[in-house]
């Protein structure tokens, strides 16, 4: 027996048992960690960060990038000559352009991105990057004097307005943009082929290396938002009646007609009269919510998406969808062929054709349906996360919850969901962006996101 | 000249005939340069022949005479007023069973369910909505005709079917010019001829 136990004590010593030891006393620092409660709050409390610090904004974009949409010029041109340039990222790439400065709002299109900051050495207020065929985002020349058709940085878009002047929202159709300044001006860049830039229509007109920026005339009350469609433009007041222009040939101006709309026109039907606060489109279907929590559809429904108001599949006037058990909707999202609604309790429903984040298929669901809050993040732990808003683009969406989580879901084109994979994402996933989400805007494939740093 | 083109009677025989389609590039695709190039050189790299290329931009007037068949249907006003909202890009292509070929590279004609169906298809990875899909395709024979008339009024579809194409299908004096995205055929030279002679002679 002592020899057994001399043996066994000459085995500690050496190095095999050492590192058995070492784990046991690891296993012993681990058990300490747990304090009491009381002693946790007599400790003193350093604090780094003041509560009056202004949190900076950042903006992170993700997607294809041979567009040059993400404005990062070094993915498409390479600075290191044996490098390939990257068709897409897959995950969030920070725009370092925008460290020093203030952004507004972004604004994603087809294969461009616009953004409305401010800097304390110029005067721009609006910035673009990626495809410029149709001026989109204004006119640039290369050295030797020649119309650029693409733009891989971001580079400042002329406006003719004061130097106190910012732009305060920018939205960004498929091939146009229209902004909104602090002095309540509304101004469109690009294809005006339906009239979607709210000025009138000139047949066989060339956009490519036009110099021309519209102010829109036509609204006489204050303008709180600008909703761009593919090819139509939507104006939400602060009274909340909403404007239209552009192509109406599925009814998604709502104006009563499947013409285009060249001058910005009020919408009636079931809206009139309504304080419409939310109001979205990126497709051709049109979705509103007034301060209620009644929903509102016009335009497309292909899909089933108003079929609630309408068996025919264009609606070319706003008509009240009266869907049930949904609670008093606070926000709307319409993409292509889904849509999306959040209620008071931050509960998504969603209704329509397509991934609509329910499962591993796509799925067809006529009638609103609850996507489980868990996907959210909503735990036993969290209790209090709640979906804030949702967005969605042709075939994908994404919803920002009130703690500035980032969750999206649907088809990855060209990687536009920045999950860092290719496959296409069938319920809510968190995007790894570390910022508090403020906006994200959906592009057709590529994702722009503002934020606040996280200190 | 005789001889050789006896001879190529020969070389082609079991080959199946060349047939005739119109593809064009909407101007959803027009307006992305990147997305367009992909397109042409995906038709390129399936064994397609561009016979003719260019590019035009319809009046409405125009684009409702081409759309005559779907005068009836719902989308008829959409469907005009898209494709005369830009530029696009006709091309008369030519392989054995074009007109199939082309359709099927294409996919489904709705983008929403073929982005799901078929994500490899051409409409699947590039088409927008469902009216804003990419491309268009002859879908029969008499419609190829009828739509290549429309858009290039001095080709002549039967004596290019009867002269040149015996000449594609042999595959061996096609050039291809990437400047103006066309085949052509390349003017024999002499010495090619002579060789041709000698070997003849032998």
């Amino acid at each position: 027996m002592c020899v057994l136990v001399s043996c066994l004590k000459s085995k500690l010593k050496t190095g095999i048992n050492r590192s058995v030891d070492f784990t046991v006393k690891r296993w012993a620092k681990t058990l300490k960690r747990g304090q009491d409660p009381e002693k946790v709050k007599q400790m003193p409390v350093f604090q780094f960060v003041g509560k009056n610090l202004e949190k900076k904004t950042r903006v992170y974009t993700w997607g294809s990038a041979e567009t040059g949409a993400l404005g990062i010029a070094n993915l498409v041109k390479p600075s290191d000559r044996f490098k390939k340039p990257r068709p897409a990222v897959w995950r969030p790439l920070r725009l370092t352009f925008f460290n020093l400065m203030k952004v507004y709002d972004v604004g994603c299109g087809y294969g461009f991105s616009v953004f409305a900051a401010v800097a304390s050495d110029t005067t721009k207020r609006l910035f673009g990057t990626g495809i410029n065929t149709d001026s989109q985002i204004g006119y640039h020349e290369s050295e030797n004097k020649k119309f650029l058709g693409v733009l891989i940085k971001p580079s400042p878009i002329d406006l003719p307005i004061y130097e106190s002047t910012k732009v305060k929202k920018v939205s960004c159709g498929r091939a146009h943009t229209v902004c909104l300044t602090s002095d309540n001006e509304l101004f469109s860049l690009g294809n005006n082929a339906y009239g979607q830039c709210g000025r009138p229509i000139i047949e066989k007109e060339i956009f490519h290396g036009s110099r021309k920026v519209n102010k829109i005339y036509g609204i006489d009350e204050k303008v709180s938002e600008v909703v761009c469609g593919q090819d139509h433009t939507l104006f939400l007041t602060e009274n909340g009646s909403v404007y239209s222009c552009g192509w109406g040939a599925d009814g998604q101006t709502g104006l009563g007609h499947y013409g285009n709309a060249a001058i910005p026109t009020k919408v009636k039907g079931d809206i009139e009269g309504e304080k419409i606060v939310s109001l979205s489109s990126s497709a051709d279907s049109v979705l509103a919510c007034n301060e209620k929590g009644d929903v509102f559809g016009w335009g497309n429904s292909e899909y089933n998406q108003l079929h609630v108001a309408t068996s025919e599949t264009q609606l070319n006037i706003p008509r009240h969808l009266p869907l049930k058990n949904i609670g008093k909707v606070k926000q709307v999202a319409a993409g292509g062929t889904m849509c999306l609604v959040v209620n008071e309790s931050g509960q998504v429903y969603v209704w329509g054709y397509g991934i609509l984040g329910k499962g591993p298929e796509v799925a067809y669901i006529k009638d609103p349906s609850l996507i489980p809050e868990p996907l959210f993040g909503c735990n036993e732990f969290n209790t209090d996360v709640k979906v804030k808003s949702v967005t969605a683009s042709l075939s994908h969406c994404a919803a920002i919850t009130n703690k500035g989580d980032l969750y999206m879901w649907g088809r990855n084109r060209n990687h536009c969901l920045g999950l860092d994979n290719t496959n296409d994402q069938f319920f809510p996933l968190r995007v790894p962006v570390p910022i508090t989400v403020v906006k994200a805007s959906l592009g057709v494939d590529h994702t722009v996101v503002l934020g606040l740093s996280l200190l | 000249m005789r001889l050789t083109a006896t001879l190529r009677q020969f070389s082609n025989i079991g080959k199946p005939k060349f047939e005739l389609t119109l593809a064009i590039l909407k101007p959803d695709l027009c307006r992305n340069p990147d997305h367009t190039l992909a397109v042409k050189t995906i038709i390129l790299n399936n064994g397609f022949y561009f016979i003719r290329s260019k590019s035009t931009h319809l009046s409405p007037f125009d684009a409702q005479k081409f759309y005559e068949e779907h005068k009836e249907k719902f989308f008829f006003t959409r469907l005009v007023t898209f494709m005369s909202s830009g530029p696009i890009s006709v091309h008369i292509l030519a392989k054995e069973n074009a007109i199939r070929d082309w359709r099927r590279l294409q996919g489904p004609t709705k983008v929403y369910k073929a982005q799901h169906e078929e994500p490899d298809s051409i409409r699947g990875r590039y088409g927008l909505t469902d009216t804003r899909n990419a491309t268009h395709g002859s879908d029969s024979p008499v419609s190829a005709l009828r739509e290549i008339g429309f858009f290039f009024p001095e080709f002549r579809s039967e004596q290019w079917l009867k002269e040149e194409e015996p000449l594609f299908r042999e595959g061996k004096q096609i050039e291809f010019d990437s400047e103006e995205w066309v085949h052509r055929i390349k003017p024999i030279v002499t010495e090619q001829l002579f060789s041709q002679s000698i070997w003849l002679r032998k």
